[in-house]
């Protein structure tokens, strides 16, 4: 342990506690925004992140000749809009998201520093906070140009951000909050 | 602690804002099909060889391969289409609808989306009358509405013109090169 955050002074655990609701608070209305645009089930996920959405589930690879298909739709639907991110816009969501995922896996990761945990299990966590968002990107990018199948992946790195801001959140707030000794 | 401090202040002054909503895509289209009572959506699967044609003309690929053109039809009878379009730039995307009529001439075109950061850029351009340029305009010909309304507005509003130009000039090539063929 580099520096012990049961015995810290008060306003630090305070500073401590106030970081990990405020994240806490930002997850919630992440997995809620996840809900609205992409869905927490594999084919949603390849659905918005797949070639151009479950029209093109069957046809990943452009075809030979340009195909024409129509088909009717209500002035309702043609309002939906299906939310779908083409590589453009991964390119953007990567760049602009990546660094932010970091700076909150170092974040968390410093608090982890500050807990009596073993050498081996503080290591874990730390893999753990920043294997998520790589394996949420990382799930994307393989779904676009690789496979649907690998929406999975991206699943997983929201599972395992979620799991790892709550080890970390329990953890601390246990350790600073409850036992001290 | 000093770096991490940085990088957070500097990853949120980076991060794009978020999107707002200028025009409801169903009110766009009202404007930009008026009379149609039916609507069909041709789903247009892009070759790759088609897709190095297109960026050929005007550098820009159908995202993922696909162009979808909302077509309005009243008594059978079709009365224009419709495609939206996005344009993507380091401040974020905007996306427009721009509106053909049944002699395949831009009908109009509309601003249905920008960043919190674009909108104000993006409404000083049209209350400029950016959008008055496109009626009428045919698809062979270059958009010039920046280039009217740059005397009279700001350098980012003016910025603004010159995506909305780029996205109303690729919708163009989309429909001439894809729109009448079956």
């Amino acid at each position: 342990m580099l520096y012990d955050l049961r015995h810290s002074d008060l306003r630090v655990r305070w500073l401590v506690t106030l970081l990990l609701a405020t994240l806490g608070t930002s997850y919630l209305f992440g997995a809620w925004m996840v809900a609205l645009y992409a869905g927490f089930s594999p084919h949603k996920v390849a659905d918005t992140y797949g070639p151009a959405g479950e029209a093109m589930m069957a046809m990943q690879m452009p075809p030979e000749t340009t195909v024409v298909t129509e088909r009717p739709v209500s002035m309702a639907e043609m309002g939906e809009e299906m939310h779908h991110v083409d590589k453009d816009l991964l390119v953007q969501d990567t760049h602009v998201h990546m660094p932010m995922y970091a700076v909150i896996a170092a974040g968390l990761s410093l608090i982890v520093l500050g807990l009596p945990l073993s050498r081996s299990m503080g290591l874990a966590i730390i893999a753990l906070l920043f294997a998520a968002p790589w394996l949420d990107f990382a799930g994307m990018w393989l779904t676009k140009l690789a496979s649907p199948r690998f929406a999975i992946v991206t699943l997983a790195g929201g599972w395992a951000m979620a799991l790892g801001y709550t080890i970390v959140a329990v953890i601390a707030t246990y350790q600073m909050w409850w036992r001290k000794s | 602690m000093k770096t991490i401090m940085l990088s957070a202040i500097a990853a949120a002054l980076l991060h794009i804002t978020p999107t707002v909503i200028l025009v409801k895509r169903q009110d766009a289209v009202s404007h930009l099909l008026p009379g149609a009572d039916q609507f069909a959506a041709r789903e247009v699967h892009v070759s790759s060889a088609d897709s190095r044609r297109i960026h050929d003309a005007v550098g820009w690929e159908p995202p993922d391969g696909m162009i979808t053109f909302y077509i309005g039809k009243r008594q059978d009878q079709v009365t224009g289409a419709l495609m939206f379009m996005r344009v993507d730039c380091q401040h974020g995307p905007l996306e427009l609808a721009v509106g053909f009529d049944s002699r395949g001439t831009v009908r109009g075109v509309e601003v249905t989306k920008a960043t919190v950061e674009m909108k104000p850029w993006v409404l000083e351009a049209l209350r400029a009358g950016l959008t008055d340029a496109y009626r009428g305009l045919a698809v062979d010909q270059p958009p010039a509405g920046a280039e009217k309304v740059k005397p009279k507005i700001g350098a980012m509003p003016g910025y603004m013109a010159e995506l909305i130009d780029k996205g109303v000039m690729h919708a163009n090539a989309a429909y001439r090169l894809f729109y009448v063929r079956r």
